[in-house]
């Protein structure tokens, strides 16, 4: 027992999440080839415009759900919505964020995005914290307009007038999951301005704008989307009773700040947090890295409930950040190599 | 070295400074090694470095250019990345004290004056001739002693160093140092730094680091080693060769680790175990650790800047390209430290209440120089601290002085005697 879990903590979980990453993106792409049916609620961007998804990102159903008159939706009706909340939950509970750092077909793209930055050699930019505060709250304004605009379709508030069927699932309408992952499809018919109208002009410009923005920032930022992404926010509500947990024992940190440094997202409070036990943030993806990087024996944990799956350990930090990743001995001084 | 002295005092001094230095040296090492029984084997070595390395018999640094450094917040990657081999020359000698006397307020430092002393007589480790002396502004004292030294017309930069270290401020600004530092070091030595010599150095260090790590498990596992002999070990890292360093270290922990099969352990079983905290204890002036031991204590854990703050921490890095690198390796210099420079300093409490759980210390001893300011006006906070976690504490302010030892024996006595009481 003890020599699988030196094994485990001395692993390289970012390899392991490189692969897990493939794997779950050849899933949750190409699923539906396979004969692969997962549902309708899933916790991550399983886009059903393209036809190889084997499921549907349940931001999708509560847009749909939502465009209902108040007067069904406080009915029997309502069930509908939320046993597929239910769900949504009971995917989520199950990985908690780690939907995000390990199965996001999106997150996986921007990755390999960065992979592909660092083969370059050009460096990376972070956001300052004043910014990053500020950004932080758009994914919820995002989060909070998917609920309303289709309420708004289907009913009208203080006698305001209902707002035009053309922004019909207006997060799908600007989510650059829905023409990037059919691509992987074959199927480019999601790139397109739609002129019918005014607004559909606007939805379907703002997309490509969206998609512009979200290669050229993640090729500068690691994991720019995400930042925005409403489905993290609604993920985070859920977030307390995931069974996979990352928590921090405060007293055994330096606040060497290893942790926040190679953090995707660039979380500061992973490291100047002492006190709360439970560290995962409305930003975090649970990837791990941070864990990695410390050297701090049982500073980190990842649990699952209260069982240690992975902890942060002396001897695994200097595997992973040491020459015996490498090499055993030095390369000689003046090696050209 | 146009000073008021003239050249003929100055050679005057050198000598007689020297001579008294070389004593010093011998007289202290004596007492570390031949008061006590049964030192471990491996211990020889660092010994014999501080024989013959300090008092200038020795060519390890022969044809190597040498970066001087008078602190912690220096980053010894970025000076292997650029060829260069550092040595920390803050001075713990009392002969050195006395020169510095000549220059600076008779309320500095010792440890300031000693340096000061030491740079202006040009008695170094390992008798080097730096290219460039690295002076942090950490404390005040430290700041201005850079004045004087540029007076002797030394080599010395100012390293600017933040008085916090939590605002993201502080990191920036720490950042653009290090960038400066980093075109200092390139024009001084005239080599670039690359990305793979960076990578060398980064990893050098974090090997030094993974033994030091281990000889301080050993140290927790059990009673195995003095607590001087622990400072020595990681004393002589200002000094040595990294590599010859890491592979005597690693030496010295087979060694313990053989010792703690066998259960030959140091002190007696009752020995109260001490953590000395507060201004560091530089060789040769150990005299604090050895009459603590001497007297029947046993030191289990220092958090010194001569020892723990300065290898314990970690560079990690997540690209490693040089727009990651440098700022991987200046950050490790000035977010986990402990320094009371820093305001606030709460990392120092919780570093202090680790190790006293981490080694289940029984008493802290509070060690202040004379004239250090900042340990000084941390202790209450510090000593309140440690006082409501239930252990006792000991504030000694003290200097190089050797003078004061029969005041500091009865001191001591009584306190270790009130911990073996309790326990």
């Amino acid at each position: 027992m003890n020599n699988i879990r030196k094994w485990i903590n001395n692993a390289n979980v970012s390899r392991f999440r490189f692969w897990v990453q493939i794997l779950t993106f050849i899933l949750f792409v190409y699923g539906s080839y396979f004969l692969i049916h997962i549902g309708q609620n899933l916790p991550t961007f399983a886009c059903p415009y393209n036809p190889g998804s084997p499921g549907t990102c349940f931001l999708i159903s509560v847009q749909h759900q939502m465009h209902t008159p108040f007067s069904s939706l406080f009915s029997w009706r309502g069930l509908g919505f939320l046993t597929s909340l239910g769900s949504f939950v009971l995917f989520f509970v199950l990985f908690n964020k780690a939907w995000c750092g390990f199965m996001c077909p999106l997150g996986t793209i921007q990755d390999w995005i960065t992979k592909l930055r660092n083969r370059l050699g050009i460096r990376f930019s972070n956001y300052d914290e004043r910014s990053f505060k500020r950004l932080s709250w758009i994914k919820y304004v995002l989060l909070v307009l998917l609920f309303l605009i289709p309420l708004a379709i289907a009913n009208s508030f203080f006698g305001l007038p209902k707002v035009s069927h053309n922004m019909m699932s207006p997060f799908c309408q600007i989510c650059p999951a829905r023409i990037i992952l059919p691509l992987f499809s074959g199927d480019t018919s999601q790139m397109f301005i739609n002129f019918t109208n005014t607004t559909t002009i606007v939805m379907s410009s703002l997309a490509i704008l969206v998609l512009a923005l979200f290669f050229v920032g993640s090729f500068v930022k690691k994991r720019f989307f995400c930042f925005f992404c409403p489905m993290s926010a609604l993920q985070y509500l859920f977030s307390r009773i995931g069974i996979l947990r990352l928590t921090k024992v405060g007293d055994k940190c330096t606040r060497c700040g290893n942790c926040s440094r190679v953090c995707d997202m660039g979380i500061l409070s992973i490291a100047e947090d002492i006190t709360s036990v439970n560290v995962v943030t409305d930003n975090c993806m649970m990837c791990f890295k941070c864990v990695e990087a410390c050297p701090e024996e049982g500073c980190l944990d990842v649990k699952v409930f209260n069982f240690k799956i992975f902890s942060s350990t002396e001897e695994g930090f200097f595997k992973r950040y040491n020459p015996d990743g490498d090499s055993k001995e030095l390369p000689p001084l003046n090696s050209k190599k | 070295m146009q000073h008021s002295v003239s050249k003929d005092r100055f050679e005057r001094m050198r000598k007689t400074g020297s001579i008294h230095y070389s004593m010093e040296i011998k007289k202290n090492l004596a007492e570390i090694v031949d008061k006590f029984p049964d030192n471990p084997k491996s211990m020889q070595y660092f010994y014999d470095r501080y024989e013959h390395f300090l008092s200038g018999d020795d060519s390890s640094f022969k044809g190597k250019k040498v970066v001087a450094s008078m602190c912690i917040h220096v980053p010894l990657e970025l000076i292997y990345a650029v060829g260069a081999v550092p040595v920390r020359i803050c001075a713990g000698a009392y002969a050195m004290d006395q020169i510095g006397t000549e220059f600076l307020p008779a309320k500095t430092c010792p440890l300031v004056k000693s340096t000061l002393g030491a740079i202006y007589l040009d008695i170094l480790p390992g008798n080097i001739d730096p290219v460039l002396i690295v002076n942090p502004a950490t404390c005040d004292q430290k700041k201005k002693m850079g004045e004087m030294g540029e007076e002797l017309s030394k080599p010395l930069y100012l390293l600017e160093v933040p008085p916090t270290k939590d605002t993201e401020e502080a990191r920036r600004y720490w950042h653009r140092v290090i960038k400066r530092f980093v075109k200092k070091l390139e024009s001084v030595t005239g080599n670039k730094i690359t990305r793979r010599s960076l990578k060398r150095a980064i990893k050098m260090v974090a090997k030094a680091q993974a033994e030091y790590r281990r000889f301080n498990q050993l140290r927790k596992t059990a009673p195995v080693i003095y607590g001087k002999d622990a400072i020595l070990v990681t004393n002589a890292y200002f000094f040595d060769d990294i590599e010859r360093w890491t592979q005597k270290v690693s030496e010295l922990n087979d060694e313990l680790e053989k010792r703690i099969e066998q259960k030959i352990y140091v002190g007696k079983p009752h020995s109260p175990r001490i953590l000395l905290t507060g201004s560091p204890s530089i060789f040769p002036n150990m005299k604090l650790p050895v009459l603590i031991e001497e007297l029947g204590g046993l030191v289990v854990y220092e958090e010194f800047c001569s020892t723990s703050r300065m290898i314990w921490d970690t560079v990690a890095v997540d690209e490693w390209f040089l727009y990651d690198m440098i700022p991987a390796v200046a950050d490790r210099y000035l977010k986990p430290s402990t320094c009371p420079n820093f305001t606030p300093n709460n990392d120092r409490k919780r570093k202090i209440a680790k190790g006293i759980e981490d080694f289940s210390v029984d008493g802290v001893i509070y060690q202040t120089f004379s004239g250090c300011q900042l340990y000084d006006m941390e202790s209450r906070m510090v000593g309140n601290f440690v006082e409501s976690m239930g252990i006792s504490t000991l504030f000694i302010e003290s200097d190089y002085n050797p003078d004061d030892f029969g005041q500091l024996t009865t001191r001591l006595e009584a306190f270790l005697d009130s911990l073996k009481n309790k326990k």
